[in-house]
């Protein structure tokens, strides 16, 4: 067995209660890596196409890899993968606490969880043994009481009331992290299952551990020097975007109907720092960034606080500019185990129908009462709350507004407004799950990060995308933090004079070194970047930039070729009405340039003109189709 | 003419304010001239804080037009803005 990997798979059949340890395919690690990779290509081997993913037909995949285990930085998050209930196509999210940690510990690289209960149970797994219990007392609870009731000595995966009830952006909740995209929350709901809660004695096996145990070493003085990951993310979270965003006119305001709101500062990172941080930041296991925060709400305590996405979907886009009513509305739903993201955008659709009278929300923009009302009824599907509980898509074919709904392929979008953002609105088309920024974070190289391109011309805009699409398939595949990628840009890039004339030429200089950047990460020479070290140093296998976009682009193009499966075109891969028609930008005349841009990231993709991946490009990269 | 500046959120908490009203301006030079001018106390914590962020004029970083010669019209928001990472 390659080293790094437990070597078993879990496979667990609810209705009848059995289960089966079987070896782990090296052929499959050794061409996806593990996490969201080898999870896919499960998928798409046990499953007949068109299922109906919250059947018992569909498997809910719990995936690490060969990172996790380890006492590296940002190494230990799991990856969840099935068909989404939301988007009917790939469905896969990450989650970090410690629970990746915990299944390397017992000796699995992966669960899968097959067919459904006929009653609420919950699973056991402590090395060997694996246990079936009922888990009716628990069904109702929330993720945090359910969390407190299975007790510290395992480590749990588990859903809340949202996705018992199927709520279609549903997550699933390990510590205070958050599986969140995709509805994976509602596939577990729908296999009555509540809880994995797991742990073990075993240790991860490294190919050379002293190689290891010294580079980590350096990475973490490395990260402790950092900006960003040593000083901006550990100080003030994501939030610290929520300035950058404002400030840039790409911060999701009013239903994304503008991208500047005048009181975002009062929901910022800093601003929670300052006046709303209490005790301790907490911090997936080993990771020394502690991005996440801890809050105080009223009448609760003590808890989690909202990150950036959740800040600026629950803040500026519906024109609310008090963090406590964010604080709370983020409380409520990782409570109840729901995606932030999908209901921020969900809740301002709402709000934009209610303002046009198409539709009775109860809710309107920049007033909290009735939010959180609202938020529990999505939660228990009770009243109006079970129309928004299945997602912009589904209210917008109901009842209207589809020009406004702001979702990729119903998956809603991410809080980076793409009209001031061309590649990263080229990622949120052609994401396979959606609308989401985590699956290559384009918006970091354009409008965010220390050294930025132009963000409104059509230079890079389709070379980004997939480039970054590629890396973050393999990130998740690890499964590495994604955030781990804001410590490419060293500290001397931070600290440069941002209106100096150097700062200018560099930026120029990247957004005129298309090909160059693409053959040099295409290189498979020496590793160079940590997580390319980490791998090599735990699998013996070595791996390079070039390596990392060889198995990044063949687990896109096996969850491309999933999604045509299941029936999605070309015709998917597009923005909301609103993003390519309505500027918002002075001197725009329209939105996002995406006619301009899907031609070329076809062809780098190496797929035809109606974004099929050619016969070529999948032998290439020995992907393994039905014809 | 008056345009309104945008501050990072450190500049803000020695203002008072998030945002300030300037009259006067033509160009971003002059937007940046004038806040200094408003910021309190010696010029030095404006120097400070203002070296580690960008402009943007209504959105758009002044890099990708004129620079700190890119003029600015009635209405428009400057912005002193911070990198930043997360998500
Ligand atoms: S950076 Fe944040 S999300 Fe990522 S591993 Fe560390 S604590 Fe977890």
């Amino acid at each position: 067995m390659i080293k790094g990997y437990a070597g078993r798979i879990l496979e667990i059949q609810l209705e009848t209660e059995k289960f089966v340890f079987k070896p782990l395919d090296e052929d499959i690690a050794q061409l996806y890596i593990g996490g969201k990779g080898y999870g896919t290509r499960l998928l798409y081997d046990l499953t007949e196409p068109g299922i109906d993913p919250l059947s018992a037909a569909n498997p809910l995949i719990f995936a690490t890899g060969p990172l996790n285990g380890s006492v590296a930085p940002q190494t230990n998050r799991f990856a969840v993968v099935c068909k989404s209930p939301l988007t009917g196509g790939i469905g896969n999210a990450t989650c970090g606490g410690s629970f990746a940690y915990a299944m390397k510990r017992a000796g699995v690289d992966l669960i899968i969880v097959q067919g459904s209960a006929r009653s609420p149970r919950r699973i056991e797994i402590e090395d060997d043994a694996v246990r079936f219990l009922p888990a009716d007392d628990l069904w109702g609870q929330g993720t945090y009481a359910t969390q407190e009731a299975l007790g510290k000595k395992l480590k749990h995966a588990v859903i809340g009331p949202a996705g018992e009830n199927r709520v279609l952006y549903a997550g699933i909740v390990s510590d205070e992290r958050i599986a969140g995209r995709t509805g994976v929350g509602a596939v577990m709901g729908s296999k009555n299952l509540k809880a994995i809660s797991i742990n073990g004695k075993r240790k991860l096996e490294m190919d050379d551990p002293d190689a290891f145990k010294a580079y980590t070493k350096t990475v973490r003085d490395l990260f402790k020097e950092h900006p960003v990951l040593g000083e901006s993310m550990k100080r003030f979270g994501t939030g610290a975007i929520v300035n950058t965003t404002n400030g840039r006119n790409i911060i999701p305001t009013h239903n994304f109907k503008y991208g500047h709101f005048d009181d975002a500062m009062q929901v910022s990172g800093e601003h929670m720092e300052e006046h709303e941080l209490v005790g301790v930041k907490s911090s997936c296991i080993h990771c020394p960034v502690t991005c996440g925060r801890d809050v105080e709400v009223e009448g609760v305590g003590r808890v989690k606080g909202p990150e950036y996405e959740t800040l600026a979907l629950l803040g500026p886009n519906l024109e609310i500019g008090n963090l406590k009513n964010v604080n709370e509305w983020n409380y409520l739903a990782d409570d109840l185990g729901m995606d932030t993201i999908s209901l921020g955008a969900t809740l301002s659709f709402a709000m934009e129908l209610q303002e046009r009278g198409m539709f009775e929300a109860g809710v309107s923009f920049g007033d909290p009462d009735g939010i959180s009302e609202l938020i529990q009824d999505i939660g228990h599907r009770r009243g109006t709350g079970d129309m928004l509980a299945d997602g912009t898509r589904r209210m917008a074919e109901r009842l209207g507004g589809m020009e406004f709904a702001m979702h990729v392929k119903g998956l809603e979008l991410s809080a980076y407004d793409p009209r001031g953002s061309f590649a990263q609105g080229v990622e949120y088309a052609t994401t396979n799950r959606g609308g989401c920024h985590v699956q290559g974070a384009s918006m970091y190289l354009e409008s965010v990060g220390p050294l930025t391109i132009n963000p409104q011309n059509l230079k890079l805009k389709a070379d980004i995308p997939v480039i970054q699409q590629n890396l973050a398939c393999a990130i998740n595949s690890m499964v590495l933090c994604i955030f781990s990628t804001y410590g490419m840009f060293p500290a001397a890039i931070h600290n440069m004079d941002p209106s100096s004339r150097t700062h200018w030429a560099l930026s120029k200089m990247m957004e005129n070194m298309g090909p160059l950047f693409r053959g040099f990460m295409g290189i498979k020479g020496k590793p160079m970047l940590w997580w390319e070290k980490w791998l090599t140093y735990i699998t013996g296998e070595t791996m390079s930039s070039g390596h990392i976009q060889e198995i990044g682009a063949r687990i896109f193009n096996l969850e491309r070729i999933y999604n045509l499966r299941e029936g999605l075109t070309q015709a998917d891969d597009t923005l909301p009405s609103r993003i390519l028609h309505e500027p918002t930008f002075p001197g725009q005349t329209s939105g996002h340039p995406l006619d301009a841009l899907l031609p070329r990231y076809y062809t780098l993709r190496g797929w035809d003109a109606q974004g099929v991946p050619t016969t070529k490009t999948l032998d290439k990269l020995q992907i393994r189709h039905s014809a | 003419m008056s345009v309104t500046v945008q501050l990072t959120y450190d500049m803000a908490r020695e203002v008072g304010e998030p945002r300030l009203e300037i009259s006067g301006a033509r160009t971003v030079a002059d937007v940046v001239r004038l806040t200094r001018e408003k910021f309190p106390g010696d010029t030095t914590q404006f120097d400070k804080l203002s070296r580690v962020a960008a402009l943007a004029v209504n959105g758009v970083l002044i890099h990708h037009r004129r620079g700190k010669k890119t003029a600015v019209e009635d209405g428009d928001l400057v912005a002193f803005v911070k990198a930043a990472a997360g998500g």
